[in-house]
């Protein structure tokens, strides 16, 4: 009898075992799909710094598109928003229209939250939901000091982010500043000094 | 103190109190006890060192170690969560003890909360704070009953708390209804605890936390009508006094007892602050209110009423102690101050007054100092909160201050005598009854 009941804890801790294995599992299955399947956009960008009490550090990228000036003047804060974009002719992904529900389109998309709507320029705001970058904590800000140098620079569209982007999931792969990934550009400019 | 009691032994057979039989007897009952309880301490050591081990660890992780390739990082997410199955599977399969068992369970937690977070990284997936601590907790939660885990059982509560806040407060438009699940998913264990070992103090621990963890996350259910916050805090505490009141809770310690101390002390804070007109015309002001808020202050009314009348039932109710019925009172009268925002001001700072009072009286019945003095304590406040908003002039304030000091000088005193009567009178009656029995043996 006792047996049975210690088989039976056991057999439903494999199973929260198999459970708790299958999330992360999951989560990389779906994020390894995208970059292996999806299309590719450089979005332009800025960094600044925070960090997360479990995930560490990262930089959170505030994108180029971020409003889209429209004639539907309801907008609710929070309320989901599909963006559309395609690439551009120097390679930088483009917006091209905003909507409450999917639209039927050949076109790339990604899923978001409504930040705001102005009324007098009639542009309704949104962040790109791929706004984090984690970083070693060492490096994240050096990249943020980074970016801000290489902005001040005269060469157009020099810090972008690497997206892959599948049926409105979207993964951030990597960072750069002027065509170099951003670990490596911090590593050589600490070289540098 | 048993250790003390064994000491004694040697001494009391010597002066023929008991025999040398009965003492060997005691010495034995002692010694089987203490090897039946387990190490709480080791346990408590155990639990601590995991939460250390897996904060560090999630810690370690969060560096974010960008010189290893993806698989690496991968391998990194996934060891510590395997390593803690193993450890938590080993536990089970060969019945370890309850140490190996608090302590793997722990550990396992932070662990599967380190390798959603290492995934995260490596794919910077922005994730919603909020989300992530849902799945966390969800996917820990069977461990608690697995294991019978009270280390795990209090890391649910205090993060699923977290949890809430980060989702109410935060963002202030949506009501975190999924804390509710996960407070459900909690209560069979707690009410275990509670046929099982009443007076144990990991049931005082609980009896304390879920209490405390409801009243900081009401707040957050409460999205649009703001104004309706003050009016289920009322009702809340309520619920908590009536809660302590019941038997299983109302045989315990003061100190045991959190939903009483709380609920008490809650609802008499709330007066305080609703003693001020202000609070009454910021009533009156609204106009209307619906919706999910509404449905929970009911569900919460009749959850406290439906408290109150099995109390009555069960004829646990003290006839005469208002703290009873304060919800209800406070809840019509928030009714009339939709209309009217004089009447419900004066009749609440009458109301203070009556609990005042009703401490004081419960206090020197129960020859309890701390409730005495709470009484006396609550009518300071009321007074100290009238000099705010009153025009009497400083000759009355301050007569009125010191009346009140003398009433605890006076009060206490009064008792002190009592008690001291009582003790001596105990005493004697002692010195009464031994002496008879000398007599006894002498004939």
């Amino acid at each position: 009898m006792k047996n049975m009941k210690l088989q039976y804890v056991f057999v439903l801790f494999i199973l929260v075992v198999i459970a708790q294995l299958l999330v992360p599992a999951q989560m990389i299955f779906g994020q390894e799909t995208v970059l292996n399947k999806g299309t590719a956009y450089k979005f332009k960008t800025q960094p600044v710094d925070p960090s997360d009490p479990y995930r560490g550090k990262y930089v959170t990228l505030s994108y180029d598109i971020r409003s889209f000036i429209t004639s539907d003047t309801i907008w609710e804060r929070k309320q989901d928003i599909y963006v559309y974009f395609e690439n551009d002719s120097l390679g930088f992904a483009k917006l091209t229209e905003v909507s409450k529900i999917p639209l039927v389109t050949a076109k790339d998309f990604v899923k978001t939250k409504v930040d705001w709507f102005n009324k007098y320029d009639k542009s309704v705001k949104f962040n790109l939901p791929f706004d984090r970058f984690y970083m070693e904590e060492s490096k994240a800000k050096p990249a943020e000091d980074a970016f801000r140098i290489a902005q001040r620079d005269n060469l157009p569209n020099n810090t972008y982010a690497l997206v892959y982007v599948k049926e409105g999931e979207a993964v951030l792969k990597d960072l750069f500043i002027n065509e170099v990934s951003i670990k490596d550009y911090v590593t050589i400019n600490k070289n540098e000094e | 103190m048993n250790s003390k009691l064994i000491k004694e032994l040697p001494e009391l057979v010597e002066n023929d109190i008991i025999s040398q039989d009965i003492a060997s007897k005691i010495e034995r009952y002692y010694q089987s006890k203490t090897n039946n309880t387990p190490n709480r301490l080791f346990t408590v050591f155990g639990v601590l060192g995991s939460i250390l081990v897996g904060l560090g660890i999630m810690l370690i992780l969060a560096h974010n170690w960008d010189d290893f390739s993806k698989s690496i990082k991968t391998i990194f997410a996934f060891a510590p969560l395997v390593i803690g199955q193993l450890l938590v599977g080993f536990s089970i399969l060969n019945k370890k003890s309850k140490t190996w068992k608090e302590a793997s369970g722990v550990f396992l937690f932070f662990t599967v909360g380190a390798s959603i977070a290492m995934v995260s990284q490596i794919y910077n997936i922005p994730g919603d704070f909020t989300n992530y601590m849902l799945v966390w907790i969800l996917l820990c939660a069977p461990l608690i009953y697995l294991l019978k885990s009270h280390a795990l059982a209090i890391l649910h509560l205090v993060y699923a708390t977290i949890y809430a806040c980060n989702y109410g407060y935060a963002d202030g438009t949506k009501a975190p209804w999924l804390f509710l699940v996960l407070i459900l998913l909690l209560i069979p264990y707690y009410v275990s605890l509670l046929q099982s070992k009443p007076k144990a103090n990991i049931t005082s621990v609980f009896n304390w936390l879920l209490p405390i963890s409801l009243i900081i996350t009401l707040g957050a259910f409460i999205t649009k009508f703001d104004e309706l916050i003050f009016l289920s805090y009322i009702i809340l505490f309520g619920l908590f006094y009536n809660l302590g009141k019941l038997p299983v809770f109302n045989n315990l310690k003061l100190r045991q007892n959190g939903y009483l101390v709380l609920g008490s002390f809650g609802t008499v804070v709330l007066l305080l602050i609703s003693s001020f007109r202000i609070v009454w015309e910021e009533v009156l002001t609204i106009s209307s209110f619906s919706g999910n808020e509404t449905t929970l202050v009911t569900v919460l009314f009749v959850i406290s009423l439906g408290v109150l009348v099995y109390l009555f039932l069960k004829k646990e109710v003290n006839k005469l102690n208002m703290f009873h019925y304060i919800f209800i009172i406070m809840t019509i009268l928030f009714f009339v101050g939709l209309k009217n925002d004089v009447s419900p001001t004066i009749i609440t700072n009458i109301l203070l007054l009556i609990l005042g009072i009703n401490a004081i009286k419960i206090g020197a019945d129960k020859m309890h100092f701390g409730v005495l003095n709470y009484g006396l304590v609550i009518i300071t406040g009321l007074i100290f909160c009238r000099f705010f908003d009153t025009d009497m002039s400083f000759v009355i304030r301050g007569l009125l201050f010191v009346f009140v000091g003398i009433g605890f000088f006076a009060t206490n005193y009064i008792m002190f005598r009592k008690q001291k009567n009582k003790n001596t009178s105990i005493k004697s009656l002692d010195a009464i009854e031994i002496k008879e029995e000398d007599i006894k043996t002498l004939k």
